[in-house]
């Protein structure tokens, strides 16, 4: 036998005998050499499989707990309060259930992204079929996640199901860690945690192929078209028809059959979340301009609800908050409910007639319905908008305050403090409220965009003022100005792309990649991600959206009324914005950088983690930031990030997620790696200095991001632009020079160009370097020399023998 | 020291644009004349930090006018030379863009300069300012620069007067770049900036052949090695030249084993076959031999349809680059069609089958007159039949080499094999002939041991059931 499969088997010279394999293990390495590509040590890594990379990281980046409580509560014995180096009644102990805390964080999210391609991919097949092609666009390497952890590269959609059993059984064994009694070390939850990361953008990119691949969506298209978003694009003359979450499956069906019954122009059809993001690619490869509107991220969720501009509202999965059933009855909207993951107790519809439940919805005897049948979602929602649009106009139904009734509201506050107390962001309220009462709302204006709706204030208000509506109705003027631009998902960068743009990012013409990822959690509003992004867009960085920021960025526009969607070309090129799409399109970040091993190093990627990880971590200066993360899904995207050298900083609220992972730049032991060339130790710079860090403010921030885009392997050219930047990013936002910056010397013409002569000065002078002054050289001094043929690796079986 | 000017200077103000509601004064540009100038001069002739203006300064046009200007350089120093002009002379387009509130768009004499009211505002009030600023940059970036003197023109009938000399240096340069070729030098550059990215590639910049990358050509490379000889690009001496067409060189070779740690020790720089040079992985265009025609066709990043044996840019780009000699792909800039020397090891344009339209007609000019209709493109045939029938219809150059292997019949498989000699390359060699596009590796030998042994084993109404099936390697 030359060659086995799975399947039944009848053999002729046996009689009557009948074989059945049903798993052959070593299939992925038989089969990659079939197809002639070596297969690296790991592919589709077990718990344990790449466990030693993981402690190279943790010993360099050591973890440090930012316990929220102090107790666990996870089983019968406890509660035990873990404080004061005590253990629980099991025997833990507070790091190691810190880590196993954001273990559960960490998988929880790969579970949530995952989850959803395994759904997608269910419902894609049923439709498309398991031979139905996989198309990513004009690239050769178009699952590098995918191929790299598991070492499969799909062909077909049918292919993906065995990618997504891989995520499935992984995940189930990390969950079962969390069980009491199980795993007794920080570090081995700190590795499990950095599997589930590495699970979770496996998990999204099977989502993004199968929907790239099967929903028209534009595949790796620098030139997509733009989409209105914002609360103001809204037109509520029309029956608006709302639609909330992460999963476009169920809402493709809405958008066929507004298109087949022309109800495209008569129907406002507009998104809540990654759905929103995923509904103006859908069909949109051909460059058409998109037929949906977007609203924005979850802040808004709540908001768009309360307005009471939805007729109905459809919602599939994650990031939907649970009382959108509660806050939508009150306002006579029904609720559609169109995915196992969220039900909210309605009853099941999907076998009855489209007119049954639009009567019993539009008469209100049903707040909403569950249906899980595609196309007769695809009829209903439709056709109950055009229903329901008259009979709540009839109703009048309104929940905003009038201007008199808001005056009364806010003159009634009596300045207790209890909601602030509450707010997630502390927002100044009851400042907010004074001024209003007094007429002047311009406070409450402010504060609209630095809140994130969450609602919290409402039910502390001793006087029982509807905070959020307060907020909302002051803001009216700015919500109706709410009319932005964002450019629709692209998908993957393409190969051809990463090699175009790779002579600037060897001559440093472009310093640095900063993917600004996550949700709408921020310190201080949208306004942030504009000015960050702005800045390192003029600098030459590359700025890749994702997901909420994504949409958020699309909301602000500066003095020539201008979003930086429409200011910035979005190639993947230095000073390029682009934006790859919903949540699960996160992958193709990380996956551009093993594009870009695989590209310039021609570094095997199939089933070779490892190397590819320290590739990235010495060579590529890639940055995240998640400033407004706060969701389980956003901790597995950096810490998947950060399994593969990619280091990630987030939003003050980041310390909530109960760990950083930080280096020591003082303890000269850790920086240091082997040549590859030889086997020798070398030094290297201390960045970056961390793999999940906080800033607190973008002014701290964003020398932060240039500076940890510096690399070992950075030749003279790039180096000295991104210390440039890292120099004038402290000067113009700290006001000072960085303390550090001459530690990343280490050659006269890494100065930055227009500084040179007054940083030698100060290299002279302030740390005692010798200057050859007629030349401008450096004679002594730096700590580190310059070799770009040096090879560095954290990995020692990487290295060649020595050759003395 | 920066304060000493009153206007920030960052490459983040490159992609500054100064629009006309926000522009103080134009400086030369398609309304006006001007043009930029480099000198090389003898030390004794060039006063260090020297500025003199001849016509009015910027304090005295008014706002929303336009003038002309010439900006001439003067340097000196022990390495400056008359090749390294050009050189600096881009310089002033970069730097000047680090200016905030200025903005130098093109070069030479078709310059067109903007500053902006804001920068007026903060005090940039004369071109001594800029100068300074510049003549400070030159020095910091090229301290071979060791004095460097200026002279701005802002005079109509001043510069009228010039600009005529400045035209002839600037063609005088032309036909000397023109004119030099490998053999008229006697070092080449490597460059090993991208070793930061593809860690063993190696560049050989020489005045035939641009950087793949296409932004370091051989003044470049000399210009740097004058900056830090010991920097990422070097003198390379050419050595003995042994072997003409191909272009290789003994101390090429020497260079090339000692880069690549030994791995590579021959490198032929205009080479298809036979040792070529490596590629990085930023090649704008990637060649690829087509068996069938015994031809080679090339195909750019730009063309995403396939080529006529299947395949795409990305697909064939994925087997070449990363620093590694691969028989049958080549990674080149598109500058290198226009180089007399093109693959001239084997055949040149001659050998060149197929290209796609658009990056046909972007180097027509270096095609030969004859053969200009006779290289297929996308537009003409979609695969390997029609391109056939094609280059055979045209009587491409190509056919008379099928004449030959008709005649050799039986040695079809070692022509292709005859040219790739040296032994580490045997087996990327093996799937070169024939069916390169399908497998790219030789199939998976059998699996050992089955179907020998000793003993007889029959089965009879037996129902095997493998729950799973372990292959391991025989160790």
């Amino acid at each position: 036998m030359t060659k086995i499969s799975t399947g039944k088997f009848s053999l002729e010279d046996l009689e009557n005998v009948q074989i059945t394999i049903n798993n052959i293990v070593g299939a992925i390495e038989t089969k990659a050499e079939e197809e002639g590509i070596e297969t690296g040590p790991t592919p589709k890594p077990g718990v344990s499989g790449l466990r030693d990379w993981d402690y190279k990281l943790l010993s360099r980046y050591q973890p440090v707990y930012t316990p929220v409580c102090d107790q666990c509560c996870y089983c019968t014995y406890g509660k035990c309060d873990l404080g004061g180096n005590k253990e629980g009644a099991c025997g833990i102990d507070l790091a190691t259930h810190q880590s196993r805390e954001f273990l559960l964080r960490v998988i929880t999210g790969a579970a949530a992204h995952s989850a959803h391609g395994r759904h997608l991919l269910h419902h894609l097949i049923g439709v498309h079929g398991r031979d139905h092609p996989i198309d990513m666009g004009p690239s050769n390497l178009f699952a590098p996640n995918t191929q790299l952890v598991t070492g499969i590269m799909p062909k077909t959609l049918g292919d993906l199901e065995e990618v997504v059993a891989y995520v499935e059984e992984q995940l189930m064994q990390l969950l079962s860690t969390i069980h009491a009694g199980q795993e007794g070390s920080a570090l081995d939850f700190e590795s499990k945690a950095l599997h589930g990361g590495m699970l979770d953008h496996v998990g999204m990119e099977v989502s993004d192929i199968a929907q790239v691949s099967c929903l028209g969506m534009p595949k790796s298209d620098p030139d997509v078209s733009l989409a209105e978003i914002g609360m103001g694009c809204i037109d509520s003359t029309k029956p608006v028809l709302l639609v909330i979450g992460h999963n476009v499956a169920g809402v493709t069906y809405i958008m066929d059959y507004m298109e087949e019954h022309s109800l495209n122009d008569k129907i406002e059809l507009a998104g809540l979340c990654c759905t929103a993001i995923d509904m103006t690619r859908y069909k949109t490869e051909d460059r058409s301009q998109p037929r949906t509107k977007v609203i924005g991220s979850m802040a808004k969720e709540l908001k768009m609800i309360r307005s009471a501009a939805p007729d109905v509202i459809v919602v599939d999965e994650q990031c939907v908050r649970p009382d959108v059933l509660d806050e939508a009855k009150k306002l006579f909207i029904p609720v559609i409910t169109t995915n196992e993951k969220i039900m909210y107790g309605l009853p099941n519809r999907s076998n009855d007639t489209a007119d049954q439940i639009i009567d019993d919805l539009s008469s209100g005897k049903e707040p909403g319905a569950l249906i899980l049948n595609f196309d007769l979602l695809g009829e209903v929602a439709p056709r109950l908008a055009m229903k329901m649009a008259p009979i709540r106009d009839a109703k009048g139904i309104k929940s905003l305050p009038s201007e008199e009734e808001l005056k009364k509201l806010t003159s009634a506050c009596v300045q207790c403090g209890a909601c602030e107390l509450v707010c997630p962001n502390n927002l100044p309220i009851m400042n907010a409220m004074v001024a209003a009462a007094e007429g002047d709302i311009t406070k409450f204006e402010k504060l609209h965009d630095h809140c994130i709706a969450c609602g919290r204030c409402d039910p502390v208000c001793p006087k029982g003022i509807p905070i959020l509506n307060v907020i909302e109705k002051a803001a009216q003027k700015v919500i109706r100005e709410e009319k932005g631009k964002m450019r629709a998902g692209r998908g993957q960068i393409s190969d051809p792309e990463i090699r175009e743009e790779g002579v600037n990012l060897v001559l440093g013409t472009t310093p640095g990649i900063v993917a600004m990822v996550g949700c709408s959690n921020y310190p201080e509003g949208t306004k942030d991600l504009y000015t960050v992004a702005n800045e390192m867009l003029q600098r030459n960085y590359i700025v890749v959206m994702s997901g909420c920021s994504a949409m958020d960025l699309g909301m602000y526009k500066d003095e020539e009324g201008q979003t930086l969607y429409e200011k910035y070309p979005a190639k993947f090129l230095a000073g390029n914005l682009i934006n790859v799409g919903s949540c699960v399109s996160n992958s193709h970040i990380t996956g551009t950088a093993i594009k870009v091993a695989a590209i310039f190093a021609q570094r095997n990627i199939t089933g070779n983690f490892e190397e590819i990880a320290d590739y990235i971590m010495n060579r590529i200066g890639a940055v995240g930031v998640a400033w407004g993360a706060y969701s389980q899904k956003a901790a597995a995207i950096g810490t998947g990030c950060n399994r593969l050298g990619i280091p990630v900083i987030v939003g003050p609220h980041g310390s909530k997620y109960r760990r950083a992972l930080i280096g020591k730049p003082y303890n000269e032991e850790d920086w240091k790696v082997y040549d590859a060339r030889n086997g020798e130790e070398m030094p290297i710079p201390s960045s970056p200095e961390f793999l999940l860090t906080t800033a607190e403010t973008i002014e701290e921030l964003m020398p932060m991001i240039a500076k940890n885009c510096i690399r070992p392997s950075d030749n003279n050219m790039g180096r000295m632009i991104k210390l440039t930047h890292y120099i004038e990013l402290s000067q113009k936002y700290l006001g000072h020079l960085p303390e550090d910056w001459y530690k990343f010397v280490r050659i006269e013409t890494d100065l930055p160009l227009a500084k040179r002569e007054e940083l030698l000065k100060i290299l002279e002078k302030e740390h005692g370097w010798e200057i050859d002054w007629k030349k401008k050289k450096i004679i002594s001094g730096p700590t580190m020399k310059l070799d770009v043929s040096a090879q560095p690796t954290n990995v020692k079986r990487l290295c060649k023998e020595s050759v003395c | 020291m920066a304060d000493e000017f009153p206007f920030e200077i960052s490459p983040m103000f490159e992609g500054e644009r100064i629009r006309k509601d926000n522009m103080h004064v134009e400086l030369a540009g398609p309304k006006s004349i001007g043009f930029e100038l480099v000198r090389a001069a003898d030390m004794n002739d060039v006063e260090d930090g020297k500025f003199t203006l001849i016509g009015p300064d910027l304090a005295d046009m008014a706002e929303g006018s336009r003038y002309p200007i010439a900006m001439i350089y003067k340097i000196a120093g022990e390495l400056v030379e008359t090749d390294l002009e050009s050189i600096v002379e881009r310089r002033n387009h970069e730097f000047q863009n680090y200016i905030q509130g200025l903005m130098h768009l093109n070069q030479r004499d078709d310059v067109w300069l903007r500053v902006s009211k804001e920068a007026v505002k903060k005090g940039l009030t004369s071109f001594e300012q800029v100068a300074k600023a510049i003549m400070m940059l030159f020095k910091n970036e090229l301290p071979f620069i060791e004095k460097v003197e200026t002279v701005y023109i802002t005079d109509q009938a001043e510069i009228e007067k010039e600009i005529e000399n400045a035209r002839a240096v600037y063609k005088a340069r032309d036909d000397r770049t023109k004119g030099l070729h490998d053999e008229d030098v006697d070092t080449f550059y490597g460059c090993t900036l991208c070793q930061s990215f593809a860690p063993t590639n190696v560049c050989v910049i020489t005045p035939d052949r641009i950087s793949l990358c296409g932004a370091i050509n051989w003044f470049d490379g000399r210009a740097a090695a004058k900056v830090d000889p010991e920097g990422p690009q070097f003198a390379i001496e050419k050595g003995e030249l042994l072997d003409a067409a191909s272009g290789e060189y003994s101390g090429v070779n020497e260079h090339a084993k000692r880069l690549s740690s030994g791995e590579y020790d021959r490198l032929k720089l205009h080479s298809f076959f036979e040792y070529p040079h490596t590629s990085c992985g930023c090649f704008e265009v990637v060649g690829f031999y087509v068996p069938e025609v015994d031809g080679i066709g090339w195909v750019d990043r730009d063309f995403a349809g396939t080529a006529p044996n299947g395949l795409q840019f990305s697909t064939m780009a994925g087997q070449t680059g990363g620093g590694k000699q691969v028989v049958g792909f080549l990674g080149i800039g598109v500058n290198y069609f226009r180089s007399p020397k093109f693959i001239s090891a084997d055949g040149g344009w001659e050998r060149v089958v197929w290209m796609p339209s658009m990056l046909k007609q972007k180097v027509l000019d270096s095609i030969p007159a004859e053969l200009k209709d006779k290289i297929a493109t996308d537009e003409d045939v979609k695969d390997v039949e029609a391109l056939k029938n094609f280059l055979k219809e045209k009587d491409h150059p190509v056919v008379k080499r099928w004449v030959v292997e008709e005649e050799e019949a039986p040695a079809e498989e070692e022509e292709a094999a005859g040219q790739a000699p040296q032994a580490q390359y045997q087996q990327p060699m093996q799937y070169i002939p024939q069916q390169m596009p399908a497998g790219f590796m030789p199939a998976m030998p059998m699996m050992g041991g089955s179907g020998t042994g000793g003993v007889k084993i029959v089965l009879k109404n037996a129902k095997v059931t493998v729950d799973k099936i372990i292959i391991k390697k025989i160790e």
